[in-house]
């Protein structure tokens, strides 16, 4: 279980304040109500999913919605399956061999695990990024239009190279050396070029497992205002264990609780200032998880 | 939600890029199963060989039978199995406790730089072909124990097992270096905080807590001193010699023939397809069975001592 | 807590300390018995092979004035100094030594194996089914079966014709479709030899060097550039053969198999000026040897009387020692490589990829596996000899597979380090980080595709390291080759794959049992050392190949 942060709730509409151990003190939750963005349709939906490793059960009847073109964060202690099910979606799962699914899992309304769907095709339309950056060892331009010359995609990739590139918020720092390899880059840099590489192949969503959990918090916060950007586009779900950052950046947040159960899924001001069960209000304000 | 068809067309498969996977896999692993074509055949070709020698020649006799002499169809496998027995016993001699020594120094003593040349000097070793070894034995070992005052033959048992000794004994230091640096350190802190010496520590507390990994690598080793054929039929000449109880230093300063040598010396015999050409068969039997049973006792008991530590 | 006056330390340390000296001095010595016994015994047969202490004084004098000393004292100086000196050092002094070897192998195939025109012939032949593979692919992408089919149909076609000849006889067919192999080879007038060769050989590896070059350099035109020098080095063949008199043909396969890695890797040193003292290394020792060699003859010493030289090597075994050579054993060690590397590095590469890419972990399938993975790591166990009843019963008795021959023994030995090949293949792919596969997979990327794009790349140098050592481990094996019937002793190299063939350590064997003592101590001696010298630059290039990336 990874420490909480202790909270207290405030009176005052609008924000909670938190003492957190360590250097951050008195750190305001802001839940940015002002970019709230207009409901959708949904894209991805699931019915009553439960997910077994062997015979340890990881996710148990988790039914939700995802809206199109939003931030939905997941949110919840380590091990309660939220990584588990973000690689339901796409399929990634099925590289486990023990891993065993059940339920329905609807992606604009076709069950992804039907017999007919491949999950490569799949994972064309539904990309990743990875909690810790994962570059090839290539160039920065090869890495870029790796999913393009896999997918035999008919494209000029220099252009699309550029474009995710600076839709990746990279492209000043890196292009005039396209050609190097990408190990060479820092960090923050990798998981940048790691979010291009994935939205060069124009996927519709974008999983994304704690992306910024291994970066420091300049280049997470340069991250996280990558997101906020994306959402324009893509629709993007991202599993996150830092809450200040679901509060920020989110506009619907899922929160699973222990033996893989979601508990809870609203929008995201309502989660953090008015959750509906007791134990999401106990995990918001720390008292455990 | 009704599912949006132009989704389903995008995320079903391609028909042509399937069967290129599938052939892909297929081809794959027709590659893997060339494997268990090989057992399958080295097993049959060994047992129908086999088969058809016991049909023309008594099993019993065979394998109680104390004399080997071609010429007069006499083929009892005893002495080529202490012509075996002689070797492998002289070569672990050799072997087994210079590796665990230089195993226990690389492991326990070495630093960096020493161990970054001396280990690969040691893979040098088992680099070196073994009709070169069995050269080395015949054309400068054996003269030079012959200078040390041992009354040697030409070729003669002693001579070869040295040799043998040393092209095993990387295997031994090898294998049990890494089983004694598998062994936690926290073991070790435990010895040095009671206040037990370097010697202490590693004699009685790594290497007891590593030992299945040193008796795996002794049988892997003996194993491969069991098989071994070349440096033997260079060497060791081609008379085949029983143990001889009464005059003990016979056994190991005159020439004999193991197992392997003596199926070198049948396919270079005469008639092929008789009797003798076949008896070869059987030997290589006996030979990859019992090679084959240690192995297998090695690797088990090489992984019961990995569950240990997981 | 009461205490004895100074009683709790120092007491007994003396004789523990001295104890754990003695095991450590004990252990030491154990560690380098069997290295220095080694090294003992391989200076005897050096000495043995080049008889130095039968050479002038004053010779030895001037070659330690002119190659080693200055030799040491560069590599003292590399030694002191900061690394990568050295590593360029022995790099472009080895590399020089590969080329060679790898051309020389290259040359005897020519020699022995393939006249040029029928080596010029296969590869046109080969080129056109690769062309029109090409044409389908982009034409008609989506057939898969269909390209593979021609793949094959059009490879059988073209190097052997429809039906092949020997069927045809058979048959008593009176029209067939002729190979394209077999009309290159009736045209009225070919292309110069060397010329064939340079359109053959150094074509493809200039492409390849220019793409080498293109890529570190980040420019196209640098590659292009080194792509026209290389193929107008080349070119010089045939001038060089009217002018000087070396073979045109030798030329050729000198500068594509030797200077043109020595010179991409020069090119790389001298552009990152990382260790260019380095580059003196070679330089010292080919000038000392040729200042050296000038000065010995002018002064008039002689030079010992080496059982190994060129003679020795380009000579057929005699019964008289002077002239005892081991050219055809030479050859056909080479071509039982070839047959060995040919069967596998596929089937070994193509098996450790399956059982570490594709093969499921449970299930039925699964179970089998294990079962595969467990009866590999036996057959790494079985004796050498019981390989050779093995090849013996298949090979020569079932199949009925010339005895003695090429084919039957590439086989046998090729059977004996798939194993090793496999493993240290399965070694060096899983090494692969897992986060790679699983960007590649997230991005839509099929398993082969990840394999072919991402693993296999990363893993190569591993492979490549094993593979290397697995064949350093075929080159010396003797006892499958005595079971399956290689000869004693060979006056001619082998022309073909089925033909009856010697092979070195065969030879060495043979040679074991001479009576007479300069056999013994002499022929037999310069054989050990040329099989040596041959392994030792195989495992050293392998060596090389894994520490250089392995620090990447």
């Amino acid at each position: 279980m990874t420490p909480d942060e202790s909270t207290q709730s405030s009176a005052s509409t609008g924000t909670q304040t938190t003492t957190t151990d360590g250097p951050l003190v008195d750190q305001q939750i802001d839940v940015d109500t002002n970019d709230a963005r207009p409901s959708a349709e949904t894209v991805i939906e699931a019915r009553h999913i439960d997910v077994f490793y062997d015979d340890v059960q990881a996710l148990d009847d988790v039914s939700i919605e995802i809206p199109e073109q939003q931030v939905t964060a997941m949110i919840g202690p380590s091990g309660c399956g939220k990584s588990t099910f973000l690689r339901s979606i796409n399929r990634m799962n099925d590289l486990v061999d023990a891993a065993r699914i059940e339920g329905e899992l609807l992606f604009r309304g076709k069950n992804v695990y039907d017999e007919d769907v491949d999950p490569v095709a799949l994972r064309r339309k539904i990309g990743m990024v990875f909690q810790h950056p994962n570059p090839f060892p290539k160039s920065i331009f090869d890495n870029v239009a790796y999913g393009l010359r896999v997918q035999d995609m008919d494209v000029d990739e220099e252009q699309v190279v550029e474009e995710s590139l600076k839709k990746a918020a990279l492209w000043d720092e890196v292009k005039d050396q396209l050609d190097s390899s990408a190990l060479d880059l820092s960090g923050g840099q990798q998981q940048r070029l790691c979010i291009a590489r994935a939205i060069a192949v124009d996927p519709e969503v974008i999983l994304m497992d704690e992306p910024a959990s291994a970066l420091d918090p300049i280049a997470t916060s340069k991250i996280e205002d990558l997101i906020d950007d994306l959402a324009e586009d893509y629709t993007v779900v991202i599993v996150t264990h830092n809450m200040q950052q679901a509060a920020r950046i989110s506009d619907k947040t899922a929160v699973f609780l222990t033996g893989g159960e979601l508990v809870e899924f609203d929008d995201t001001e309502k989660i953090f200032e008015n959750p509906e069960h007791q134990r999401v209000e106990d995990y918001i304000t720390g008292k455990f998880g | 939600m009704s599912a949006d068809t132009s989704t389903t067309e995008a995320i079903t498969s391609p028909p042509e890029q399937a069967t290129r996977e599938r052939l892909y896999r297929y081809a794959l692993f027709a590659c893997a199963a060339v494997s268990i074509l090989v057992t399958l055949g080295i097993v049959l070709v060994l047992g129908y060989g086999a088969i058809d020698f016991f049909q023309q020649y008594d099993p019993v006799a065979f394998y109680t039978g104390t004399e080997w002499i071609i010429n007069r169809d006499k083929l009892g496998v005893l002495p080529l199995l202490s012509g075996t027995v002689l070797v492998t016993v002289l070569s672990a001699m050799v072997a087994l406790p210079i590796g665990l020594a230089a195993a226990t120094y690389l492991s326990e003593y070495a630093s960096e730089r020493a161990r970054s040349v001396l280990k690969p000097a040691l893979e040098i070793l088992a680099g070196i072909p073994t009709v070169v070894y069995g050269y080395f034995a015949l054309v400068y070992v054996t003269p030079f124990l012959q200078a040390l005052g041992l009354p040697l033959g030409t070729f003669n048992v002693l001579g070869a097992s040295i040799m043998v000794g040393i092209m095993i004994l990387p295997m031994v230091s090898s294998l049990s270096e890494d089983a004694m640096s598998s062994v936690p350190d926290s073991l070790r802190q435990a010895g040095y905080g009671m206040g037990a010496t370097k010697f202490e520590v590693s004699t009685g507390v790594v290497i007891p807590a590593a030992v299945s990994g040193i008796f795996s690598s002794f049988i892997l080793a003996l194993s491969r001193a069991i098989g071994e054929t070349m440096i033997v039929a260079v060497a060791m000449g081609q008379s085949p010699q029983l143990i001889s109880v009464a005059d003990p230093l016979s056994n190991v300063f005159e020439s004999n023939l193991p197992m392997t040598s003596a199926m070198v010396q049948l396919v270079q015999a005469e008639n092929a397809g008789g009797v003798i050409y076949q008896s070869m068969f059987a030997i290589g039997l006996t030979l990859f069975v019992v090679t084959f049973l240690m192995n297998l006792a090695s690797n088990r008991i090489a992984a019961h001592y990995r569950e240990e530590y997981e | 807590m009461a205490v004895d006056e100074g009683s709790w330390y120092g007491q007994d340390s003396g004789v523990s300390q001295v104890r754990g000296q003695l095991f450590e001095a004990i252990c030491l010595l154990a560690t380098s018995v069997g290295i220095v016994s080694v090294l003992i015994l391989l200076l005897y047969v050096t000495l043995d092979a080049f008889e130095p202490l039968t050479a002038d004084p004053g010779w030895h004098l001037v070659f330690l004035l002119t190659l080693v000393l200055p030799a040491t004292l560069l590599a003292i100086y590399y030694y002191r100094s900061s690394d990568p000196a050295g590593e360029v050092a022995y790099v472009t002094t080895g590399l020089p030594i590969v080329g060679l070897l790898l051309s020389g192998g290259v040359l005897v195939v020519f020699a022995e194996l393939l006249a040029i025109k029928e080596w010029f012939a296969l590869a046109l032949s080969l080129g056109a089914v690769g062309v029109v593979w090409y044409a389908h692919k982009r034409g008609r992408p989506s057939a898969v079966l269909e390209r593979f089919g021609i793949l094959i149909l059009g490879t059988a076609v073209s190097v052997f014709g429809l039906p092949p000849t020997a069927l045809a006889r058979v048959a008593g067919l009176p029209k067939r479709i002729v190979s394209l192999r077999e009309l290159v080879l009736e045209l009225p007038y070919l292309p110069l030899s060397s010329l064939q060769v340079v359109a053959t050989l150094t074509l493809p590896v200039a492409a390849l060097a220019g793409l080498f070059v293109a890529r570190r350099r980040a420019s196209r035109r640098d590659g292009v550039v080194a792509a026209a020098l290389i193929v107008t080095g080349a070119l010089f063949g045939p001038v060089i053969d009217a002018v000087v008199g070396i073979n045109g043909e030798v030329w050729v396969v000198l500068v594509t198999m030797t200077a043109v890695p020595v010179a991409v890797y020069i090119e790389g040193v001298v552009r990152r000026k990382e260790g260019v003292a380095g580059l003196a290394f070679p330089l010292v020792l080919v000038g000392g040897v040729a200042v050296g060699t000038v000065l010995v003859n002018a002064l008039g010493f002689a030079g010992p009387d080496v059982w190994l030289d060129w003679s020795y090597l380009t000579s057929a075994p005699s019964t008289t020692p002077e002239e005892a050579g081991i050219y055809p054993a030479l050859v056909g060690s080479v071509m039982l490589l070839l047959v060995i590397v040919a069967m596998t590095f596929p089937v070994g590469v193509g098996a450790a990829i399956y059982l570490e890419e594709y093969a499921p972990s449970n299930g039925l399938v699964g179970k089998f596996v294990t079962l595969i993975e467990i009866n590999i790591a036996n057959l790494a166990g079985v004796p050498s000899v019981v390989y050779g009843l093995l090849g013996l019963a298949l090979f020569i008795n079932f199949v009925h597979l010339p005895s003695g021959s090429v084919i039957v023994g590439g086989l046998t030995v090729g059977l004996l380090i798939l194993p090793i090949i496999i493993i240290s293949a399965q070694e060096a792919l899983e090494a692969v980080p897992d986060s790679m596969r699983q960007a590649s997979y997230g991005m839509g990327a099929t398993r082969w595709q990840t394999t072919r794009n991402v693993v296999l790349p990363e893993a190569l140098p591993g492979i490549m390291t094993g593979t290397i050592l697995g064949l350093g481990r075929a080159i010396g094996e003797t006892a499958p080759l005595l079971l399956v019937g290689i000869a004693a002793s060979v006056g001619l190299a082998p022309a073909g794959f089925l033909d009856l063939t010697g092979a070195m350590p065969r030879q060495i064997f043979t040679w074991a049992f001479e009576p007479k003592p300069e056999f013994r101590y002499g022929v037999l001696a310069a054989g050990v050392v040329t099989l040596l010298a041959v392994l030792l630059v195989m495992n050293a290039t392998a060596i090389v190949i894994r520490n250089k990336y392995q620090r990447e």
